[in-house]
C-alpha cells in the first residue's frame, strides 16, 4: 500500500474530476457491494451535474436558444476548458461569453456569445451593492445656481454594454416563448440595472445618451453635458432636453445619491 | 440579538420556554434551512419556527433582493450561518479573501454560530464544489487542526464542523471517521454539527453501524443536528437533500437524542423544495420525537 501525501492525494482526486485521470483509483479501498470505480463515479457525476445545473440556472434562455444537444456540447466544453477556480458557483460561468466567442461551432454565430453576456449582466445587476438613490426631492433641494457644477454618480448595479446583433431582442422573444427573429448585425447599446423595486431592468440607449453616460463616468459636470447637447443640433431647447434626461435617470433609479 | 426566551415571546402560539437546567444554554429549539423559495412566505406569515440556518455563500454578495429579504427575516428570527466553501482540509493556502467576506456577513447577521464541513472542496486552485472526504490519518489530522486554529483566530470565534456523507475510503486512512472527528474537535477547540442523515448514508456506504458513530462522538462537543433526505439505490445511498427525512434517519435521530440530549435540530432541504408547510411539518416531527424521547420542555 502506498503512503500518498495529502497534497498528492488531493491533486489526484482533482485530476480525476477535471481530467478523467484514474490514478486516484489506486488509493481507494475496494470493499462492499460496489466497486471503487463506481464509488469514484459518484463524485464525478456530482461534479459534472452541479456545474451543469449552475450553467442551466444562470443561462436559461441561452439554453432555449441552443437546444439540448448544443447546450450539452457547450457545457461539456466549458467545464473542460474553464474548471472552477472560485469558491462560489455564482462566478463559475463568468467566462462563458468568452468561451462561446472562441470555440466552434458557437463562435460561428456571435449572437450566442452576446446572449450569454447579456444574461451575465442581468446577474451582476441582480446582486450588485445597494446604495441610496438620487431623487427628485434631493434635486429640488439643490439651489439652481449649483446645478451646472453637479456631478452625478451611478447606482452600483448599472451596466452599459454594446452589442453587435439583435441580441437583447432575441432574449426578449425567448422570454416570451416566441421564436426570435434571425440574427441581424446591428450596433446597439443597452443599460442594465436594478431598479427601486429591486427588480432587474434594461433599456436601449441612443448614441447621444451613451455619450452623456460616458462623460458622466469621466466625471464631467451637468454644464458639460449641456455643452455637449448644444453640439448635437437638437430641435428642442437644450436645457429642456438635459432636464428630461436627468429626470428620466432619477425616475429609473440609476443615479446614486451624490 | 434575540435570545431563547425572546423567540418564544415573539410567537405567541409557539412559546418556547424551558428550564435552563434541563437543556443546554445553546439550545435554539427546532429550525429550518432558509431557502429563497420561502422568503416571501416567511416574511408575510412569520411561521412558528424557532430559528433559521442560512447558507453563507448565498449571501456573500454586495446587495440586492435576497440580501434585503435576509435582513428582514433576521429581524424576527435567530439565525446560524452554514458554509460550504471553507475547504478546511485542502492543501491549498487558506482563502483569506473568502474568510474576510464570511466575517463581513457574520458582522451583519450576528448569527448564534457559524459552521462548515470537515472535508476539502478543492485543491491546486481548482474547486470541485463538492464536500470531498479526507483520509483519516495523522497527517490530515495535524493539517486540519492547524487550519481550524487559524480560521478560528481570524474569525474571533470557534466554528462548528459537520460530518459529510462519503462514498469511498482511502487506503491510507488509519482510524475511523468518528475517531478522527473527535480528535479534530479535541485538539482544535472546534465544535460539532452532527448530520444524522450523513451518518446513516456513510454507514450504509461503508458498512459500519451508525450507532457506533454516535457513541464514538464526545457528548460535550455536539451543538447542532442536521436532518435531511437521501436517495437509496439499494447497494449505495446518496445524500441528495431532495426528499423528506427517511424513517431509518428518524430512528437514528431518536438514538442521537438519547445520547446527546437537547440539541438544536433543523431540517435541511436543498433540492425539490416543497411548500414551506411541508417542511414545517417535518420540523414538528423532529420536535415530537424529541419530546417523546426526552420528555416535555417545561
Amino acid at each position: 500500500m502506498s503512503e500518498l501525501s495529502l497534497h498528492a492525494l488531493q491533486q489526484q482526486m482533482m485530476n480525476y474530476l477535471t481530467d478523467d485521470e484514474l490514478t486516484i483509483a489506486q488509493q481507494v479501498e475496494e470493499h462492499g457491494g460496489i466497486s471503487r470505480d463506481a464509488r469514484l463515479h459518484i463524485y464525478k457525476n456530482a461534479y459534472q451535474m452541479r456545474l451543469k445545473e449552475t450553467i442551466d440556472n444562470d443561462h436559461e434562455l441561452l439554453g432555449m436558444y441552443l437546444g439540448d444537444d448544443l447546450f450539452d456540447q457547450m457545457v461539456d466544453g466549458y467545464i473542460k476548458a474553464y474548471p472552477s477556480n472560485n469558491t462560489s458557483l455564482r462566478n463559475f460561468a463568468d467566462a462563458l461569453p468568452e468561451f462561446l466567442a472562441k470555440h466552434t461551432p458557437f463562435s460561428d454565430y456571435p449572437l450566442i456569445s452576446e446572449l450569454a453576456r447579456f444574461e451575465r449582466l442581468l446577474m451582476v445587476a441582480f446582486d450588485a451593492a445597494d446604495t441610496e438613490r438620487f431623487t427628485r426631492e434631493l434635486l429640488i433641494e439643490i439651489p439652481h445656481e449649483q446645478w451646472p457644477s453637479l456631478v452625478f454618480r451611478f447606482h452600483p448595479s448599472l451596466q452599459i454594454s454594446h452589442f453587435n446583433f439583435n441580441t437583447v431582442e432575441t432574449w426578449q422573444a425567448l422570454k416570451q416563448e416566441q421564436a426570435p427573429q434571425p440574427a441581424t448585425k446591428t450596433a446597439n447599446t443597452w443599460l442594465v440595472w436594478r431598479n427601486k423595486q429591486r427588480l432587474t431592468q434594461f433599456r436601449s440607449i441612443s448614441t447621444i445618451e451613451f455619450s452623456l453616460f460616458d462623460m458622466m463616468l469621466k466625471g464631467n459636470d451637468f454644464s458639460s453635458l449641456c455643452d455637449y447637447l448644444l453640439t448635437q443640433n437638437l430641435e428642442e431647447d437644450v436645457s429642456q432636453v438635459a432636464l428630461n434626461y436627468l429626470l428620466a435617470w432619477i425616475d429609473d433609479g440609476i443615479l446614486a445619491n451624490r | 440579538m434575540a435570545n431563547k426566551q425572546a423567540v418564544g415571546n415573539m410567537k405567541g402560539e409557539h412559546s418556547l420556554s424551558f428550564s435552563k437546567t434541563s437543556v443546554p444554554e445553546h439550545f435554539l429549539g427546532f429550525g429550518l434551512g432558509l431557502r429563497t423559495e420561502h422568503f416571501q412566505d416567511v416574511i408575510d406569515n412569520k411561521p412558528a419556527i424557532d430559528w433559521f440556518e442560512v447558507v453563507s455563500e448565498n449571501f456573500m454578495v454586495d446587495g440586492g433582493k435576497p440580501k434585503h429579504y435576509l435582513h428582514s427575516i433576521r429581524e424576527h428570527y435567530p439565525m446560524v450561518m452554514h458554509g460550504v466553501s471553507l475547504s478546511i482540509g485542502s492543501t491549498d493556502p487558506i482563502n483569506f479573501d473568502y474568510l474576510r467576506k464570511l466575517k463581513v456577513l457574520t458582522n451583519e447577521l450576528q448569527p448564534e454560530w457559524i459552521s462548515d464541513h470537515l472535508c476539502w472542496t478543492g485543491a491546486h486552485e481548482k474547486n470541485s464544489h463538492d464536500l470531498l472526504p479526507l483520509p483519516y490519518n495523522d497527517e490530515a489530522l495535524t493539517h486540519v487542526c492547524q487550519r481550524i486554529e487559524q480560521v478560528q483566530e481570524f474569525l474571533g470565534r470557534p466554528i462548528l464542523l459537520e460530518n459529510v456523507s462519503s462514498y469511498l475510503t482511502y487506503k491510507n486512512s488509519e482510524m475511523t471517521e468518528w475517531q478522527f472527528f473527535n480528535e479534530v474537535a479535541r485538539r482544535s477547540g472546534c465544535e460539532i454539527l452532527l448530520d444524522i442523515n450523513n451518518i446513516y448514508v456513510s454507514a450504509r456506504n461503508h458498512d459500519f453501524k451508525p450507532e457506533d458513530y454516535l457513541n464514538g462522538i464526545a457528548k460535550e462537543k455536539v451543538k447542532q443536528f442536521h436532518l435531511a433526505g437521501h436517495s437509496d439505490y439499494g447497494d449505495y445511498v446518496i445524500d441528495t437533500h431532495d426528499h423528506p427525512v427517511a424513517d431509518p434517519v428518524w430512528q437514528l435521530y431518536q438514538k442521537a437524542l438519547q445520547r446527546f440530549g437537547w440539541i438544536s435540530t433543523m431540517i435541511e432541504r436543498d433540492d425539490n423544495i416543497p411548500p414551506l408547510a411541508e417542511l414545517l411539518a417535518e420540523v414538528d416531527t423532529a420536535r415530537a420525537i424529541a419530546k417523546k424521547t426526552l420528555g416535555s420542555i417545561t
